[in-house]
């Protein structure tokens, strides 16, 4: 365990480094802010349109986090980082759950930072105290990235790195329209459920109906097992694959 | 403890044996034992498989045919990397990390015990001369400076064996001495080396045995004294034995006046010169010490390379 946390480690210390983190936070922050000045434009709807925007950017920002992973194992290999610590006592499992567990503890540690600042921003700007179904809906964004991270991963390992974060993005989109899919008559039949279900994750802003904790914890569950899935599929995947 | 460091048994590694791509061998059927207390420098042309080869007992790459052991260990057991120390041809760190940070990630790995990291991170940065660039990024590093962390970082677990590839690439003049240093404080402290090198000059200083690979195949390998053949000798004269120096002047190829006023002659073999030397030597047993002059490592390479050749040609 202490490998992978290495390597966790690591790969946190990485995207820490990376001035572009920062700014993205600081125009999360922007842009949450100038919700409160909806209301010249809107009717009224400038309380629903900054929940909206929090969520959508808290959801944004998990994405860019497990894209901007798709680029970090394909240039480890390509660079010979990968090579550096697969010689020692490192076996590719633990690097590439490494990596995962890197991406998930960044993608959460940003998301809570967003949640944090909304909910800052709604208080100063409205007065209220955190509401449980928002605080909900935040969190699942924020657990949203464990299926992701490990879609990264797995993409990461199987295709060329030309393609991998646009192919990411293609199946990440394709799985957060999985209820629409599903509704259409042409996608019962394309999708599989090989793509992981992150309706599940998206708890809509305006039932405002708290789904309670239970919820939450089952979907946890269910995106931990994907995860388990999909990196053991990168598991074996690159097991056999030449490191360069 | 296991009788050979390394070892290998129809060793291969075809790249692009998939049926859609080109087939590249790299190595072919590489049967190699390198025992145990031993310095052994892997030599060949570009293009050889000596990266494969060390690719290989890294399991960075799988094998197209045969095995491989390193440690008494099949390489694709994690457990045995706790024992070995690698450097890599032109090695490449995170370059956001700090030398001490990415020496850290790596003692981790090696599963050094947390009281003992720090102090060990600090030997091996004293040992490679990086002390005062701990804290340094890794990506402002020069070449002969990430190289000195590339050793730092093979030789931080003190290995059982050291895989080194090209290790005096990019190093300055000191650095080689430095690494040569090092590499013979290993094996006074029972390290065993396996490193490739195309300056040969230092291969032959420091190496045991060699090994020479050429387009994939073995060419020979054993101990370095037994490979190099004898090409002629050195007779060094004490003075006093004029008469001795003007008898075997004719026949030395060089000569040289030593400071004490006696003579350095070298000499082809000549069983003739053998024989009044020895003969000298009955009556004057101090007056002579002779040296074999063996062919130099260089020498023997171009040879057993162009008879590879010559043999690829028939």
């Amino acid at each position: 365990m202490n490998e992978v946390m290495a390597i966790a480690g690591s790969t946190w210390r990485r995207i820490l480094r990376m001035k572009v983190v920062y700014f993205l936070l600081l125009c999360v922050f922007v842009l949450i802010s100038s919700a409160i000045n909806y209301d010249v434009l809107s009717l009224q709807e400038n309380k629903p349109l900054m929940i909206d925007v929090s969520l959508v950017l808290n959801t944004l920002a998990v994405v860019l986090v497990v894209i901007a992973m798709t680029f970090e194992i394909p240039r480890e290999l390509r660079e010979g980082v990968a090579a550096t610590l697969l010689t020692k006592p490192l076996g590719r499992t633990q690097y590439l759950v490494g990596k995962c567990i890197g991406s998930i503890i960044t993608a959460v540690v940003i998301s809570v930072l967003i949640t944090i600042g909304f909910f800052v921003i709604f208080w100063l700007s409205f007065g209220e105290s955190v509401v449980q179904s928002l605080l909900e809906a935040h969190l699942l964004v924020a657990a949203s990235a464990i299926p992701m991270s490990a879609i990264a991963v797995l993409f990461s390992v199987l295709l060329p790195e030309m393609i991998t974060p646009i192919l990411t993005a293609i199946a990440l989109w394709f799985a957060f329209s999985t209820s629409r899919i599903l509704d259409s008559g042409v996608g019962k039949y394309f999708y599989g459920g090989v793509l992981p279900d992150l309706d599940l994750f998206n708890f809509k802003s305006f039932s405002m109906v708290s789904a309670g904790w239970p919820y939450f914890a089952l979907v946890v569950i269910w995106g931990i097992v994907f995860s388990v899935f999909a990196l053991s599929l990168a598991s074996l995947i690159f097991r056999f694959k030449d490191i360069k | 403890m296991e009788e050979y460091v390394i070892k290998t048994e129809n060793l291969t590694k075809i790249y692009g044996h998939l049926f859609w791509k080109k087939k590249t061998p790299s190595l072919d059927n590489l049967n190699l034992e390198i025992p145990q207390g031993t310095i052994f420098g892997f030599l060949g042309p570009n293009g050889a498989g000596k990266t494969t080869t060390i690719r290989l007992l890294m399991d960075l790459i799988k094998p197209t045919g045969g095995a491989a052991w390193v440690l008494g260990r099949p390489t694709d057991d994690v457990r045995v990397k706790q024992r070995i120390g690698y450097l890599p041809d032109g090695p490449a760190f995170s370059p956001y990390l700090k030398a001490n940070e990415f020496l850290m990630i790596c003692a981790k790995l090696l599963k050094i015990p947390s009281r003992d990291r720090k102090k060990r991170i600090a030997e091996v940065l004293e040992i490679v001369k990086m002390s005062e660039h701990a804290n340094s990024k890794l990506g402002g590093f020069s070449r002969g400076m990430t190289q000195r962390i590339g050793i730092a970082q093979a030789i931080l677990n003190k290995p059982e064996l050291l895989i080194l590839d090209e290790p005096l690439i990019g190093l300055d003049p000191q650095g080689r001495l430095d690494l040569m240093n090092i590499i013979e404080m290993q094996k006074e402290a029972g390290t065993n080396v396996f490193f490739c090198s195309h300056i040969l000059s230092d291969v032959e200083r420091i190496c045991d045995r060699v090994g020479i690979l050429c387009r994939g195949h073995l060419l020979c390998c054993g101990i370095l004294s037994d490979m190099l053949s004898e090409t002629g000798f050195r007779a060094v004269i004490h003075p006093g034995h004029d008469v001795l120096m003007q008898q075997l002047m004719a026949d030395a190829t060089g000569s040289t006046r030593l400071p004490d006023g006696g003579w350095d002659l070298a000499f082809a073999s000549s069983e003739k010169v053998k024989g009044i030397i020895s003969s000298y030597l009955e009556k004057n047993p101090e007056s002579i010490a002779c040296f074999p002059i063996r062919e130099s490592l260089e020498d023997y390479f171009f040879r057993m390379v162009a008879q590879a050749g010559h043999q690829e040609q028939q």
